[in-house]
């Protein structure tokens, strides 16, 4: 039997084909968009301190910011399951089925996500929360 | 180029291992805050409401160790984005360096200020 080239997702051109690029993409647009959350989130924590807490909280509690609250769960559970990924990669576990690897990641960002879109749908419409 | 771009550890080994370990801290962390202030004990968004979820010394720790955690790998991992771009060479590099720690530990202590109301 001949060899043949063993077909790797890593080397050479067809870059952006490879799965792994536009994982590395979404893992830094996430990153720094967590970045400019957590910033953003000890500033408005901070407000505490000015007695302009509550008055800030009344404008974060509509559907849109939920939504908004919803969407940064993405971006944190994306961003937290590929370094996870990143992690495994690290030290040589599973880098023989890294596909394997990244689309079961995949698949727990999809489950968590559906825990809190249960949560923030369940706000929007009752105003209520899941254990309340 | 390939390597390049790839390659987790540029920044130094020990960059690399802090940003593992308060990645995997944030992990565990960062789900207890989210399932806790969420999902578990949701009531009026207020700060009397935050007051009761931080009588908990427990939680305090955890918000505590996400903002040293959150701060070091927030600006550890934007300074591999920046060493990407323009702070390439080793003095920009270092600068960089400096500047976010700066930014940190200015951050760490303002942050750790924000949450004083609430647990003193």
């Amino acid at each position: 039997m001949s060899a043949k080239p063993r077909e790797t997702a890593n080397v050479g051109a067809g870059l952006w084909k490879a799965t792994g690029m536009w994982a590395w993409l979404l893992f830094r647009i996430s990153g720094l968009i967590l970045v400019l959350y957590l910033g953003a989130h000890i500033i408005v924590t901070s407000m505490g301190q000015f007695d302009k807490f509550d008055g800030l909280m009344e404008f974060f509690d509509k559907p849109v910011m939920v939504l908004l609250d919803l969407a940064l769960v993405v971006a944190v559970l994306y961003h937290a399951l590929n370094g996870v990924r990143i992690i495994l990669m690290d030290f040589g576990v599973g880098i023989q089925r890294h596909k394997v690897v990244f689309w079961s990641a995949m698949a727990v960002v999809v489950i968590c996500f559906a825990i809190f879109a249960w949560v923030a749908f369940t706000y929007i419409i009752t105003g209520e929360g899941v254990t309340s | 180029m390939r390597a390049e771009v790839i390659s987790t550890h540029r920044g130094g080994v020990w960059s690399w291992l802090f940003q593992r370990i308060t990645a995997v801290l944030l992990i565990v962390c960062l789900a207890i805050h989210l399932i806790f202030t969420h999902i578990l004990n949701i009531g009026e968004l207020d700060s009397a409401n935050v007051a009761a979820r931080l009588a908990n010394a427990g939680l305090t720790a955890v918000d505590i160790i996400l903002l040293a955690a959150g701060i070091y790998h927030a600006l550890n991992g934007l300074r591999m984005v920046l060493m990407d771009y323009w702070f390439t060479s080793r003095t920009r590099a270092l600068t960089l360096t400096i500047v976010l720690w700066v930014v940190g530990l200015a951050f760490m202590g303002y942050g750790t200020w924000a949450l004083w109301p609430w647990i003193s």
